[in-house]
């Protein structure tokens, strides 16, 4: 929008100078004696808005496991699948390098049960059907 | 059944005439785990587990269906067999060596569920019969061709 200072002054204020200066007066009560141009003059000045920030106190965080409930995903022991087989399992369905699927694979076998990974209920259930698809004994349970 | 070359994708195996036939006989008794088997949660404690248990259900039974299907494709592809003077040279892409791993498994694990679900470790030995032989013959064939497989896969899963 085109300003009204100086030479930049729009043709349309112009044209309210010419046709309105002097001749034409506000009904408002106190400023009837100032002609409609001083209102425009007012207008041109550009006001920086002052916002400032607001300044609140921000809660204290609660821990992820209470603003989030999230299930655990198990891998359960079982005497018929193959220790080699439930590696190569873990490694494709959490892409898991090979170290880090052995070690679940072992405390599957050496304590009964290993807890992969903790996630929303929709992600667990998606490797528990992953899982289960392959055979391997997996459940969810929430996380307390 | 052994890995004698990888090309490409594609890893070809050696394999004699009766492991063949043995491995065409323990695939046509895929699927033989049912469904209703596994469990979502352990404990049945779980907020929507009757529905988590009907998904997991149904998506295991689409997957069975469409393992067999494939499964069908390769037992009637005789180009993957080639013939050769002890038998032939079987070939899988990776993607078929990663269904039919699900395949073997699943007939290991069926066969395991039909023997009673013995557990040495528990004191719990087989119990064999006439009527459940077979499923112990296919529960270790099917250990056998699982090592061949993940052996081929070796270092690069």
């Amino acid at each position: 929008m085109p300003t009204a200072t100086g030479s930049d002054e729009a043709g349309w204020v112009q044209a309210a100078r010419v046709e309105n200066e002097h001749t034409w007066t506000s009904s408002l009560p106190g400023i009837e004696s100032r002609p409609v141009l001083e209102y425009f003059r007012g207008m041109v000045e550009t006001v920086e808005p002052v916002v400032l920030p607001d300044i609140e106190t921000e809660k204290q965080a609660g821990a992820r496991s209470e603003l989030e409930p999230g299930y655990l995903v198990i891998c359960w022991d079982d005497p018929v699948n193959l220790m080699d087989y439930v590696t190569h399992v873990f490694q494709v369905v959490f892409g898991w390098p090979k170290p880090k699927a052995e070690f679940h694979m072992l405390q599957v076998h050496n304590q009964g049960k290993s807890v992969l990974t903790r996630e929303s209920m929709e992600r667990a259930e998606h490797y528990v059907h992953q899982l289960q698809s392959y055979s391997l004994h997996a459940t969810m349970e929430r996380d307390r | 059944m052994k890995l004698v070359r990888k090309e490409k994708d594609d890893f070809v195996f050696d394999i004699g005439k009766r492991e063949k036939r043995l491995l065409l006989e323990v695939l046509k008794l895929y699927p033989l785990i049912p469904t209703a088997h596994h469990g979502v949660n352990k404990t049945g404690g779980a907020t929507r587990s009757a529905e988590n248990q009907r998904l997991l259900e149904e998506s295991l039974a689409e997957r069975k269906r469409e393992n067999k299907r494939q499964l069908l494709a390769l037992l009637n592809d005789e180009k993957r067999f080639k013939e050769t003077d002890r038998g032939c040279h079987f070939t899988l892409g990776a993607a078929q060596m990663e269904w039919l791993l699900q395949v073997v498994n699943d007939i290991r694990v069926g066969s395991w569920i039909i023997l009673g679900q013995p557990d040495e470790k528990k004191g719990k030995p087989v119990e064999l019969k006439n009527e459940n032989a077979r499923y112990y013959a296919a529960m270790e064939f099917c250990g056998y061709f699982q090592l061949t497989l993940l052996g081929a896969f070796g270092g690069q899963t």
